[in-house]
């Protein structure tokens, strides 16, 4: 006689700081689906030389703790798991193109546009969410071209991703970036293509920088580029036509 | 398609599961609050509280908190001396006529009136027709007992005989009568079960010498039975003739005082909590892959380990609990990484209480 299965884990959630701002609007938590990730796991502990054999091969993964869980929505679920087809031969990758931008004129703009890489056809349905973390660096819209179809229903929000509006950005970049500026808010669009327009700067001898992040809204992967604005030759360019004048 | 999300079923929702939890009702978890040298734990007065506010209540704390070395000591009840006619204490000298007997012990009494007794009742009656004109109020910070006190599931001991520099009297145990299936009286505050000497759920007598209100975390002694039965000295002098006393006579500090003597207070808090259960189910084809930088190596997806390819394996840490707008209301961790491939499956129960 064996013993039951008991290999149901119960474990117990706590709401975001999104969950209670719901609540504390009055409204009630809709719960509908569920995502899962493997934050704080790092695959290069995975050891398949182990002489044990493949029982053993993430043993060290298996035995380490869990930190526990933070409210900040803005710092957990980072790397979401991914279904996909078995006989897939990579991850799909977010390519962003071009891979930095800097504007040295008011005048410029540069269209943004994601791709998928290893998944023929990714993202192509719900397409990407583009976040710009400080809105006094550039302006972020989504292209003529590059507006979903299910657009009216996740116009100007972040909503596909999980990303949840006028959330801190945290900087996914390779690595650390000098001087970006956190002065403003951040702007979230949903589409396959968006346009980037540089801001007017008050202080015009100082460079500042912006991040902009692309997330995959159906594989989740994500790629952030630099946003670079040189204001230095903004100053006769940020001026205004003059108005007419009507004297009656 | 790649998905990162999936939808619940239905019957994979269970809403509105009520549980009564029970717990310690005291700081750190600590049931019965009873002294000891060696953890420093113990029933401590404030002596800066007691000269502010002392004419009407002191505070009790589970650690010093007179000590600059102790940080963390609670409130964890309080106790009042109240006077009907506010004998016990004399309160300012510029009332006069029918207000000459406003003193802090009758705006006691007066409060807990107000509070625990139907509008035209004037007396707290304990037992058949008992009526009590002073009542000693032990009231728990409410911090502790979060909802209610677990009734049938406390003791309290206070010290009989006197309370010398050092404790050498004995004392009595208190508990209430739910344990005897009384029908619990219901009035405006809630539930009312009657206080009996006794201990471990069995009454030692038909005395009933107070009311237990747990909806409202407040234990009512009657002062007088307490003075005749144990030798508490409250001061019951008149208001007029303590006025030309210099010193108040402070009988709620004389209540801690054998209270802390005896040094033993068990009680439970209890508190229904609606939890909301999820399902969450991943089947084997479901979330193999991940999107972890560690997962590949290089820039263009290609998977750090070479077993991996057609034979993935993933770790779930995180479970993150969306609305429909894809907004992360509610994360859940589990305790340790759980393996996921195609050939394994996982339920885990997910539980959300607010």
């Amino acid at each position: 006689m064996g013993y039951l299965d008991n290999s149901t884990v119960t474990v117990d959630a706590i709401l975001t700081n999104k969950g209670r701002e719901v609540l504390a609007a009055g409204g009630r938590l809709n719960i509908t689906k569920f995502a899962l990730s493997d934050d704080e796991i790092d695959y290069d502990l995975w050891n398949p030389a182990h002489t044990l054999g493949t029982n053993y091969y993430g043993a060290v993964i298996e035995n380490m703790p869990v930190l526990e869980a933070l409210p900040d929505e803005s710092q957990m679920l980072r790397y979401k798991l991914i279904t996909l087809p078995k006989d897939v031969i990579g991850i799909p990758v977010i390519s962003v193109n071009p891979s930095a931008v800097s504007f040295i004129s008011l005048a410029d703009q540069v269209t943004i546009t994601p791709s998928t890489l290893n998944l023929s056809g990714g993202n192509s349905t719900l397409g990407y969410t583009a976040i710009l973390s400080d809105n006094t660096v550039a302006t972020l819209e989504v292209a003529p071209d590059g507006v979903l179809a299910n657009a009216a229903q996740n116009a100007g929000t972040g909503l596909l991703s999980g990303v949840s509006t006028g959330a801190a950005v945290t900087s996914f970049v390779d690595d650390e970036v000098t001087s970006v500026t956190t002065a403003g808010t951040s702007i979230t669009r949903v589409g396959t293509k968006f346009i980037l327009k540089p801001k007017a700067q008050a202080n015009t001898s100082t460079i500042v920088r912006a991040l902009l992040t692309i997330i995959g809204n159906e594989t989740g992967g994500f790629k952030t580029i630099v946003v670079t604005v040189n204001p230095a030759n903004f100053l006769l360019q940020n001026v205004e036509p003059a108005q007419p004048i009507f004297i009656p | 398609m790649a998905e990162i999300f999936k939808l619940f079923n239905p019957d994979d929702i269970v809403q509105g599961d009520i549980q009564t939890v029970s717990q310690p009702i005291w700081s750190e978890n600590l049931n019965p609050l009873s002294g000891s040298t060696t953890t420093g734990v113990g029933f401590f007065t404030s002596s800066v509280q007691v000269s502010q506010s002392g004419d009407y209540y002191v505070n009790v704390y589970h650690r010093n908190i007179n000590s600059t070395s102790v940080t963390n000591a609670q409130v964890q009840f309080a106790v009042a001396y109240g006077h009907r006619f506010g004998s016990g204490s004399y309160g300012d000298p510029n009332t006069v006529g029918n207000n000459a007997n406003d003193t802090p012990t009758r705006a006691i009494y007066s409060q807990y009136r107000n509070m625990l007794l139907p509008p035209t009742d004037q007396v707290f009656t304990i037992g058949t027709g008992v009526d009590a004109n002073e009542i000693v109020v032990i009231n728990v910070a409410r911090a502790r007992f979060r909802q209610k006190i677990d009734p049938g599931n406390w003791e309290l001991r206070i010290g009989s005989g006197s309370v010398a520099s050092s404790w050498t009297g004995s004392y009595r145990s208190f508990i209430d009568n739910s344990g005897a299936n009384e029908t619990p009286t219901i009035n405006e505050a809630g539930r009312i079960f009657g206080i009996y000497s006794g201990s471990g759920g069995v009454t030692a007598s038909s005395t009933q010498f107070g009311l237990f209100y747990p909806d409202q975390g407040v234990f009512i002694f009657h002062a007088g039975l307490l003075r005749s039965n144990l030798g508490l000295p409250f001061n019951s002098s008149s208001a007029t003739s303590l006025a030309a006393s210099t010193t108040q006579p402070k009988n709620s500090v004389t209540a801690s005082m054998f209270i802390s003597g005896a040094g033993y207070f068990a009680a439970r808090s209890e508190e229904k909590v609606t939890s909301t259960h999820y399902f969450v189910r991943i089947t084997n084809k479901q979330f193999n892959f991940s999107n972890n930088p560690t997962f590949v190596t290089g820039s263009t997806g290609t998977f750090r380990h070479a077993s991996m390819l057609r034979n993935p394996s993933v770790y779930v840490t995180t479970i993150g609990l969306y609305d429909n707008f894809n907004r992360l209301l509610a994360v859940a961790k589990v305790s340790k990484p759980l393996l996921k491939s195609f050939n394994r499956e996982a339920l885990i129960k997910v539980k959300l209480d607010y």
